[in-house]
């Protein structure tokens, strides 16, 4: 047990500037909240176009949801400058969160409702094919590792299909991955993937703090625990969208 | 409630009977129609009053039913069989996708795109997607004139024939040149590189060139030349060297009314007729309107987008008093059945402002509350309640005198039937 310590947390959020549409940036504002009140020092670090990813150097990664014309700008990018790092911090298991668009980036391939194939980044072993409908809505699934039931909004057009990858959870209400397999989300390693938007971490303090104990593990080389927080009003509204989930 | 207002029954029906009643009951009329994301309602509301106070005839959908049904109903409710020879005006608050349904059947005298921003994602898609659609209901009409923001760079150089002309603030609020990591349109629509601007104005607003292909603000025709004063209840500004008391407050209100005071000049209306009418612009419906409970001065502001929200939190932070705040979040479809948004608006700039109490309520009052929570304000000085009953008894027991209501689309509905019940307000619209 290494409490004390002075802990400190380098979370970089990839192209802030570019993927920012969906509220996603709550997920920042929620681990470092969490993190400053255990007393760790948290760092943020806005990783944008024409940036290096200087991958040893951070212990969060965030990859968010963009709109289409500023996705098209981030993929020239990633492959141009942060390929490489990407794959090697995600391999070296740091913990990464990478939602919708983030997530479908680091497939091999994306192909758009015209029939084109985008090149992903091929970290992970999945793929996505435009549908021609969207899947929207409030969303639920339960990850039977961590006996936790993880709750957010979808909004996407992309079926994504993971193959043997291990998924978020089990989609209780929603569409999920692709409407079809009844699997939300993807796994690899300390990488975690999913569609939920909410921000995902304001409804899912569970995961919230799973991903801050990770990387503080990684960090420390031992085990650490979590003062627990008052998570009263976030458990609330999780139980709102359980219980009116539509 | 699926649409906004009261009115579309008629228009409904009559659309079912006649599938180009548009084009019949709007024939007489001059139309100007008014979109765009945010400021509709209030550019609209203007419009009419300087054209009314012009002693022209107007109509307007002005309870805000935008869609085609309701802007169908407005014309038949004005409707009569005998020509009249007098000029008569039609000011049109439109949706941005009905727009194109429209003017399929009319063509207006005007058109005015107030700004894009990012807006109820689940319902509208992207800001790139919106402009589609506004691009496409001007194609079917290249005679109407265009009157446009220019300090929206999703506006400049749209590569219609139709005649444009800009407006745009020529003067900056406080020299900020750097954009906000989060705001909407950063990068050039033209070459995908950043944009540089000379000073923004709020969000992507502003006075903004590109420094690789070149593509910048266009020539404006009206411009803000001064802002002379900004408080809680108003703004002083000088539009085109002349100056304006815009009765009611907030830099989103200077642009409608800078919106407003292009297309009357440009319709013709005399400068002292604009600058009274400005003078007396009330609030419109939910749009910082005050009422009155036991003595506690309440205005009511909507809600409905992260550049809206944001705005909104700028004007109150003009009143330096103490103040109370309420904050409603519902998640109907009218408001959006995705709350994510609320994670965009800053209300990290609420804890430099003297609050007694926040009270937070609607469906969604867990999730208003935790992003408060995370925002670092004061969890002690939360009321979370769901009942509109304690929520009035908060606002009865604060001391301070001012409240600040802001509630998203269908929870200041039901906010404004409840009071109606308690006999705070008298009319729901």
């Amino acid at each position: 047990m290494s409490n004390n310590k002075c802990l400190e947390l380098n979370i970089c959020h990839l192209y802030p500037d570019l993927l920012n549409v969906y509220g996603d940036i709550g997920n920042i504002l929620i681990l470092k909240y969490r993190s400053e009140k255990r007393g760790i020092k948290v760092n943020i670090f806005n990783i944008s176009i024409g940036d290096t990813f200087d991958w040893e150097k951070y212990d969060i990664v965030f990859f968010g949801g963009g709109q289409d014309y500023e996705q098209s700008i981030v993929s020239t990018d990633l492959n141009e400058t942060k390929k490489f790092a990407l794959n090697e911090y995600i391999q070296n298991s740091r913990v990464f969160l990478s939602i919708c668009g983030g997530y479908q980036l680091l497939g091999k391939y994306y192909t758009t409702p015209g029939g084109e194939k985008l090149a992903g980044l091929d970290i992970l072993d999945l793929y996505t094919e435009a549908g021609n409908t969207r899947f929207i809505g409030n969303t639920a699934i339960h990850n039977e590792d961590f006996d936790e039931t993880y709750v957010g909004f979808e909004n996407h057009s992309g079926r994504t299909y993971i193959g043997n990858l291990k998924p978020l959870g089990k989609v209780i209400n929603g569409y999920g991955n692709n409407g079809e397999d009844g699997f939300e989300g993807c796994i690899y390693k300390n990488t975690y993937c999913t569609y939920f938007h909410g921000s995902l971490l304001s409804k899912n303090p569970e995961l919230a703090d799973r991903l801050i104990k990770t990387a503080l593990e990684r960090k420390q080389g031992d085990s650490v625990d979590l003062a627990p927080l008052d998570d009263t009003l976030e458990m609330k509204a999780k139980k709102y969208i359980l219980e009116n989930r539509k | 409630m699926i649409f906004k207002g009261g009115s579309n029954f008629p228009g409904r029906v009559a659309l079912k009977l006649d599938k180009n009643i548009l084009r019949t009951v709007a024939a007489d009329y001059k139309i100007i129609v008014i979109t765009g994301t945010n400021g509709k309602t209030t550019t609209t509301s203007m419009v009419y009053n300087m054209i009314k106070d012009s002693d022209r005839k107007v109509i307007s959908n002005n309870t805000g039913a935008n869609m085609l049904p309701g802007i169908i109903a407005c014309f038949i409710e004005h409707f009569s069989f005998s020509k009249d020879t007098i000029e008569k005006y039609a000011v049109i608050e439109a949706d941005e996708a009905n727009l194109k349904l429209i003017t399929q059947y009319i063509t207006p005298e005007i058109i005015t795109v107030t700004n894009l921003f990012r807006d109820q994602l689940d319902r509208y898609g992207e800001v790139y997607t919106t402009l589609k659609k506004i691009l496409q209901g001007i194609e079917t009409v290249p005679s109407t004139k265009l009157v446009l923001n220019g300090d929206e760079s999703l506006l400049g150089d749209l590569g219609l024939s139709n005649k444009c002309i800009y407006y745009g603030f020529e003067t900056s609020l406080d020299n900020n040149i750097k954009i906000d990591v989060n705001a909407d349109a950063k990068f050039c629509k033209k070459c995908q590189s950043p944009y540089k601007y000379h000073y923004l104005t709020y969000n992507h607003l502003g006075n903004f060139y590109c420094e690789n292909c070149g593509y910048k603000r266009p020539d404006l025709k009206y411009s803000v030349n001064e802002i002379s004063e900004l408080n809680p209840e108003g703004s002083l500004v000088e539009i085109n060297s002349k100056q304006y008391y815009i009765n009611i407050p907030g830099t989103y209100n200077i642009y409608n009314a800078l919106c407003a005071v292009s297309i009357a000049k440009e319709i013709g209306i005399d400068n002292l007729v604009i600058f009274n009418s400005l003078k007396s612009q009330k609030s419109s419906f939910g749009r910082q309107e005050a009422i009155d409970i036991e003595g506690k001065n309440i205005k009511i502001i909507l809600v409905k987008n992260p550049a809206g929200y944001d705005e909104a939190l700028t004007t109150v932070s003009l009143d330096k008093r103490r103040i109370n705040l309420a904050l409603l979040l519902n998640d109907n479809y009218a408001d959006g059945r995705d709350v994510s948004w609320i994670w965009d608006v800053k209300f990290e700039k609420l804890t430099q402002l003297d609050i007694e109490k926040i009270l937070i309520s609607g469906l969604r009052l867990y999730d208003m509350a935790t992003r408060l929570k995370i925002a670092g304000l004061n969890e002690e000085k939360f009321l979370v309640t769901e009942s509109y009953d304690e929520l009035l008894n908060g606002i009865k027991e604060t001391q301070s005198k001012t409240v600040y209501i802001l509630a998203t689309y269908t929870a200041m509905i039901s906010l404004r039937k409840f009071l109606k019940t308690k006999g705070y307000i008298k009319e729901l619209w």
